[in-house]
């Protein structure tokens, strides 16, 4: 495999998103990284620290809950931001035109998402280290990173969000909505799979539906990694939990979306 | 050679507002049968909605058809519809199929890589279709600085990236003004009689299909309602001559008086009253014997003239001898 479509979509993507305007791209990404993080500062000081109690701690092994917090707020970023391309690829190809002129292309569509994923994952990660650098001053702590871990941690986070976006992707390309799914979906995410706060908070219901959006087991893979320098072995029921129901979001994603396509194509009607 | 034989689409539409939709299912192609030969044009003609994009649509693969057969040669296309993906493309009419914010290089770039063009070629050949279309000086502006035509020359580049074996048209010079739709007749002439290429063209205009196609199909409301080689439908379609006239005084007796005279002179005259007009459609120039068998009737002659035929009146006319 010499990865044209992957090669080529990434390239196409970046030509299209930011050639025309880097400098608003730039300021755009350290405002963002900005604003998370004080968005986890304001929750933190208004929400929590003084009712810090001690189940917290016990349910997350940290008293720290700032680290925990701005932890939980950039994975949810670097989910969001992934949501945002990948899921609207082909609902933009359909706004802008040119959706059948890609579909009457033998090309593989593997390569065709996790090219606008690449993408993504680059410039988040912009996003994230700054937003990092943002955070240190207020308090964020690394002293304790397990660095193997907190790279397998990254991988399966990706893999996750690789299968969300592709089955929101399903979502908005048979509604040809992309405000309402996507939102319900990220508010969701936000409330229930521990960005904020533990999900045992959660009543039973509520966390058994938390227990299958892989959103879960990623952010408590990641602080387990960053906060509490957890290793791979240790966690290793997380791990494979996370990439079996990560893995089942990509199969449904992919099997649905041939399906979706078709349907889109159906409906296309000047 | 690409054969497909009664080719049908269904779509299923809502209906009415609000939840209480119901479901309705629309046949925009009804039969079709249709075949296209390598280097020979072949046309498609209809009126809107007559279900010529539809067609074109599962021909290029990017509809299912609802009933019918579709081979390319001899390979089933509804089948194996990646294999005919590498083989065919498709030029619509109008702005779209291009990235806006692209150059005109990075648009041919990109998609000679969805199509697995080697990178060895792919330079060359973007040069070439740059070339073929007018548009090398302007490869590396973006797209949505461009005019319509330049938009649309830019289409036909990326039509031809992967070398098509067959080429689908679907009313390529909708909205072009005459100059660049004749640059690019002549174009479309030259990559079936030079390049060997099977094109299938449909338009909604008479006069372009004539002169293009060597096999014509007319359609009609899903259905085909006249085929045959371009001088064929020529003799007994396209080059009929209407004549309105518009008389002091009209009435039945008239028309059936012009009738029998006229046919006299040729018997496929057809004379027809159409409010306080006459409408009069012959094969032969019978303007002279009008006006002469008019004065001899003593009728009083308001307006007389001769139409350019429209593609509206010769499907009405040719759906009724379907009909009939
Ligand atoms: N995606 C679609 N959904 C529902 N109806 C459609 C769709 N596409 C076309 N039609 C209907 O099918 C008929 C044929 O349309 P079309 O193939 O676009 O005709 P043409 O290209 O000859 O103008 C029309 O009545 C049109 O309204
Ligand atoms: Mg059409």
């Amino acid at each position: 495999m010499d990865f044209k479509v992957l090669r080529g979509t990434l390239k196409k993507e970046l030509l299209t998103k930011y050639r025309a305007y880097p400098m608003d791209f730039f300021i755009g990404n350290v405002l963002t990284g900005f604003y998370t993080i004080l968005g986890a500062y304001m929750m933190y000081k208004l929400l929590f620290e003084r009712n810090m109690n001690s189940s917290f701690a016990n349910l997350t092994g940290t008293s720290d809950y700032l680290s925990y917090v701005l932890v939980g707020s950039l994975t949810y970023l670097f989910l969001v931001r992934t949501c945002l391309n990948v899921s609207r690829s082909l609902i933009t190809e359909l706004r802008e035109g040119t959706l059948e002129s890609l579909m009457l292309a033998p090309f593989r569509r593997v390569e065709y998402f996790l090219g606008n994923m690449l993408v993504q994952t680059l410039t988040t990660t912009m996003e994230v280290m700054i937003s990092v650098l943002v955070a240190i001053p207020f308090g964020i702590s690394f002293q304790y990173i397990h660095i193997g871990s907190f790279l397998l941690a990254i991988v399966v986070a990706l893999y996750s969000f690789f299968g969300i976006s592709m089955v929101l992707g399903c979502v908005m390309l048979f509604t040809r909505d992309t405000y309402i799914s996507q939102n319900t979906l990220f508010a969701f995410v936000f409330l229930v799979c521990g960005i904020t706060f533990p999900s045992e908070y959660l009543p039973a219901w509520l966390r058994t539906i938390a227990d299958f959006i892989p959103i879960t087991g990623v952010v408590t893979l990641i602080r387990n990694s960053v906060l509490l320098g957890k290793g791979i072995s240790e966690q290793s029921t997380i791990w494979i939990n996370t990439l079996l129901i990560s893995t089942v979001y990509v199969l449904i994603g992919f099997i649905l979306m041939q399906k979706c396509e078709e349907v889109a194509l159906e409906k296309i009607h000047s | 050679m690409i054969i497909a034989e009664h080719l049908a689409k269904n779509f299923q539409v809502k209906v009415g507002k609000g939840i209480f939709r119901e479901k309705k299912s629309i046949e925009a192609v009804k039969d079709i049968s249709l075949q296209i030969e390598k280097g020979k044009i072949v046309g498609l003609l209809g009126i809107n909605g007559a279900g010529k994009t539809t067609t074109i649509k599962m021909l290029t693969t990017l509809l299912a058809p609802s009933a019918g057969t579709y081979f390319m040669d001899d390979m089933d296309a509804v089948k194996y519809p990646m294999e005919i993906k590498k083989r065919i493309n498709m030029i619509a009419g109008g702005e779209r199929m291009i990235y806006w914010r692209l150059t005109a290089y990075e648009n041919l770039w990109y998609y000679g890589q969805i199509y697995n063009v080697p990178n060895s070629i792919l330079k060359q050949r973007i040069e070439e279709l740059l070339a073929l279309v007018g548009l090398e000086g302007k490869q590396n502006i973006p797209v949505e600085t461009f005019s319509k035509g330049m938009k649309q020359r830019l289409q036909i580049a990326r039509g031809l990236i992967n070398d098509p074996e067959y080429l689908f048209l679907d009313e390529p010079t909708i909205g072009l003004d005459a100059v660049v739709s004749k640059e690019l007749r002549s174009h479309i002439k030259f990559l079936a009689q030079e390049k060997n290429k099977g094109i299938l063209l449909t338009s909604h205009y008479m006069r372009e299909i004539e002169e293009l196609c060597d096999y014509i199909y007319i359609l009609n409301d899903g259905c085909l309602i006249k085929q045959g080689t371009a001088r064929e439908l020529a003799a007994d379609t396209f080059n009929r001559r209407n004549y309105i006239l518009k008389l002091y005084e009209q009435s039945d007796d008239i028309l059936a008086r012009l009738d029998h005279n006229l046919r006299q002179y040729d018997p496929t005259t057809e004379v027809s009253g159409d409010g306080d007009c006459i409408s009069i459609n012959s094969s032969e120039n019978i303007s002279l014997e009008l006006s002469r068998l008019c004065t001899q009737e003593g009728l009083f002659i308001r307006e007389m003239y001769e139409k350019e035929p429209e593609l509206e009146d010769t499907i009405i006319k040719l759906s009724k001898e379907v009909s009939a």
